[in-house]
């Protein structure tokens, strides 16, 4: 929900590159990341209603790449927070500098005295003690992970929680008031707002379900594998040298490949990758020999590797006739 | 258009979306902010807001499709019609003008009401005025609204819509139009068949309104209540057709199952500081706590071994159960599964390697046959007693019906011993245990928890309170 707009907050104005969706469209784009108009609804959306963004989808179709671009356009901090099984507050909150507190106490404890003099018993060294703020925990000795930096950027950053599902349960719910209000709890301390909300993505690879309390924050974004047209023009701003009816053609034999029962589908990064080294290997066009001895870059596992070997010449056929028959 | 979009929502919901009151908010700010002129954009922008899953988001499109497309009721075919019949029937001398060979349905109409009053009355209500211009919009919204009076968004039941249908009728007022045209049969004037063809239509259209409706909010309902049904029928009553979708029911069960427990059983790392130490490694430093020492939580992860009877006795459970094992292994780590009737195996790889439906062919095919609990838990010890330790439950599902041969109680105890837990799911009902050739009353004594399981909310229900315990 939009509330209402606080000091300090980063308005719709100041970022022109947000200001609608073909506009971010064409932000992207300069910046080598061809987006879907649904991924640059939910930018747009994102940034209108202050909401995080969870995306989801297959490994390796620019989930990542998203938030990068989105703080590349902005000229923003990416602050970015791997997830892991094991990830606790102490990595991703912050953390008390116990080295510095404890030199605090040996200094305190030589100061003491020279404090104290001359106080009349107990209660008046109390009182004493008390007129010094409490300094032991307090922000000097905070020590900011991740999340906690993102809130304390005074222009606002992209907060990029990666690969949210290999965390622990317990994990997404120290999330939840961070995402829903900006804020930060710190029991010794109190509340830490941010200064500027910051943009959050979330990624997921969906190992396992997010809970229902997180996913409810958060827009909802599913990024497919990509069309023929959309992934050609991917490949065509990565790699602007290949030529086009080479790109046409391995575009679509990584389509059909997709159709096979693989352990893991070639994604848009491997697509990539591939383009990239057939361009190195100066090839012009897809031959079975030239995709044989390739097919490593696209597919990693070798039982992967045997399937397509066998399917080989059948994908590049249909992968030709395809190339040919919309030229 | 906010109210629209609450019904949309209310839409959703029956169909298994679940949307929360705060994501209604949501999804008001996103219209809000994009407008409601580009539909593909609202579409896919409320897809985000509303929508959690792929499965959800196809739920969504269709709603979304069903329910923002309804194209407005058109009225216009009456007056062709009206035309052209006009001429053929040849007009019996009486009242009005038997000349005009062309006039269209309204003129017609004009021209008799001026002998009946009360046909004139009717000419001049908003419902008949629309019917003769064709007013679409006018009266689709009557149409809607007359909906909303009656409830028609409650309906449940394709049997109530011939009720709604004619409730919305005589909300919309056509009980007027029936009287005039009994007043003009009676009068036997020559404009009835163009009154009695709006009539028609005006039923047509209630018609097919309703029937959009009861699609777009009684489907959902319907399939909520179906699987609410299915899953308290025993299950060997449950018809061959409705197999599919209990498998469904039994997967999503699993699945909610090993979410709600699963992610549990690990235990934040560090655990409380250990003081002692903490004090003790300090004494090097000048008793400055440099160093902190946590108490670890350490926790073995459970283990599940699963053993299923497929004897015939028990065939028509069997397949529910061996489902349930598969969706198990699927969602929880650390589940062995084992199926006997003569002779017992371990199944696991099956589950892993094969699709469930040849998963569970396989097994019927492999371990089918007469019972025989004594041989099967000779083999079950064999196999698996050495893994059984303090962490492992061991569920066996089966009738305890042992053909009268030597039960092998004595193995039952040594698990017994061993495992954490013995949970013995019987399909039978509790009062016919231990007759005839059940074992039952026996093995219940090796066992932590007997039960009788044979529908799928008992069988949740149980299978939840195992993973409670093994937690």
């Amino acid at each position: 929900m939009a509330g209402p707009a606080q000091e300090n907050q980063v308005q719709p104005q100041d970022y022109p590159q947000l200001a609608s969706i073909t506009e971010i469209e064409t932000g992207f784009e300069s910046h080598g990341y061809i987006a879907s108009r649904k991924i640059a609804t939910a930018v747009f959306l994102a940034f209108q209603l202050r909401k995080p963004v969870l995306v989801e989808g297959p490994p390796g179709v620019g989930k990542t790449e998203l938030a990068k671009t989105t703080a590349a356009l902005l000229d923003a901090p990416l602050i970015r927070l791997q997830c892991y099984e094991g990830l606790d507050e102490a990595k991703a909150l912050y953390e008390w500098k116990y080295g510095k507190q404890l030199l605090y106490t040996q200094v305190l404890k030589e100061k003491l005295g020279d404090l104290l003099h001359g106080a009349k018993g107990l209660a008046e060294s109390v009182a004493r003690l008390h007129q010094f703020g409490d300094i032991f925990y307090s922000e000097d000795f905070l020590e900011p992970r991740p999340l906690l930096k993102a809130m304390q950027q005074e222009k606002g950053a992209i907060l990029l929680i990666d690969e949210v599902d290999k965390s622990d349960y317990e994990f997404e719910s120290l999330l939840l008031e961070i995402l829903s209000d900006y804020q930060i709890s710190i029991p010794e301390i109190g509340t830490i707002k941010a200064r500027t909300s910051p943009m959050v993505f979330l990624t997921s690879n969906n190992t396992r379900e997010i809970s229902d309390a997180l996913k409810r924050r958060c827009l909802h974004l599913y990024i497919p594998f990509p069309s023929v047209e959309l992934e050609e023009r991917i490949v065509r701003s990565r790699v602007p040298d290949v030529d086009a009816r080479l790109r046409h053609q391995l575009v679509e034999f990584v389509h059909s490949m997709r159709q096979l029962d693989l352990k893991k589908l070639p994604a848009i990064s491997e697509t990539i990758d591939w383009a990239r080294s057939l361009l190195l290997l100066h090839a012009e066009h897809l031959e079975e020999e030239l995709v044989r001895s390739t097919l490593n870059v696209l597919l990693k596992f070798e039982d992967d590797i045997e399937a397509a070997e066998a399917e080989l010449r059948r994908l590049l056929h249909s992968s030709a006739t395809a190339a040919s028959g919309s030229n | 258009m906010h109210a629209q979009l609450v019904s949309f929502i209310q839409v959703l919901r029956a169909n298994e979306v679940r949307v929360s009151p705060a994501e209604t908010l949501d999804a008001v700010d996103v219209a809000a902010t994009l407008g409601y002129a580009d539909r593909v954009l609202l579409r896919d922008a409320l897809a985000m807001t509303l929508a959690k899953t792929p499965e959800e988001e196809a739920v969504f499109l269709r709603c979304f499709d069903r329910f923002f497309s309804q194209e407005l009721a058109d009225f216009a075919s009456a007056q062709e019609i009206a035309t052209t019949r006009d001429p053929t029937a040849p007009p019996p001398a009486g009242n009005g003008d038997p000349a005009a060979p062309r006039y269209s349905p309204a003129e017609i109409l004009q021209a008799a009401a001026a002998d009946l009053p009360a046909l004139q009355a009717l000419l001049e209500s908003p419902l008949l005025r629309g019917l003769m211009d064709n007013d679409r919009n006018a009266l689709s919204l009557a149409m809607r609204q007359a909906g909303e009076q009656v409830g028609l968004r409650g309906i449940e039941m394709f049997t109530q819509k011939g009720q709604f249908t004619r409730r919305i009728l005589d909300a919309l007022g056509e009980g007027h139009l029936r009287a005039a045209i009994v007043d003009l049969e009676q009068a036997g004037s020559t404009a009835l068949p163009a009154l009695q063809r709006y009539r028609d239509l005006l039923r047509e259209q209630v018609r097919d309104y309703v029937e959009r409706e009861y699609l777009l909010h009684a489907e959902g309902r319907n399939r909520q209540f179906m699987d609410d049904i299915l899953s308290r029928t025993r299950l060997n009553n449950i018809e061959q057709v409705y197999l599919h979708k209990v498998q469904e029911l039994i997967r999503r069960m699993a699945r909610k199952l090993a979410s709600r427990h699963s992610r549990r059983r690990r235990r934040l790392r560090r655990g409380q500081l250990d003081m002692a130490r903490t004090l003790r490694r300090g004494i090097a430093h000048d008793a400055i706590l440099f160093h902190t020492y946590w108490r670890q939580v350490r926790r073995e992860k459970p283990q599940i071994l699963a053993v299923c009877d497929v004897s015939g006795s028990v065939a028509a459970y069997a397949k529910f159960l061996l489902l349930f094992l598969y969706s198990l292994q699927d969602v929880l780590p650390r589940v062995r599964s084992f199926a006997f009737s003569s002779h017992l195996g371990e199944v696991s790889q099956y589950f892993e390697d094969y699709p469930v439906a040849q998963a569970i062919e396989e097994v019927n095919w492999k371990f089918g046959g007469a019972t025989d609990y004594g041989n099967s838990l000779q083999d079950f010890a064999k196999l698996a007693l050495d893994d059984i330790n303090s962490n492992t439950t061991v569920i066996i599902l089966g009738d305890a019906r042992n053909n009268h041969g030597e039960p092998r109680l004595d193995i039952m105890q040594g698990i017994y011993r061993r495992a954490r837990q013995v949970i013995w799911l019987n399909p039978e009902s509790r009062r016919s245990w231990g007759t005839g050739d059940s074992e039952m009353l026996r093995y219940q004594s090796a066992c932590h928890f007997s039960a009788e399981c044979n529908n799928l909310k008992q069988l949740e229900r149980i299978v939840d309170q195992l993973l409670k315990s093994t937690r």
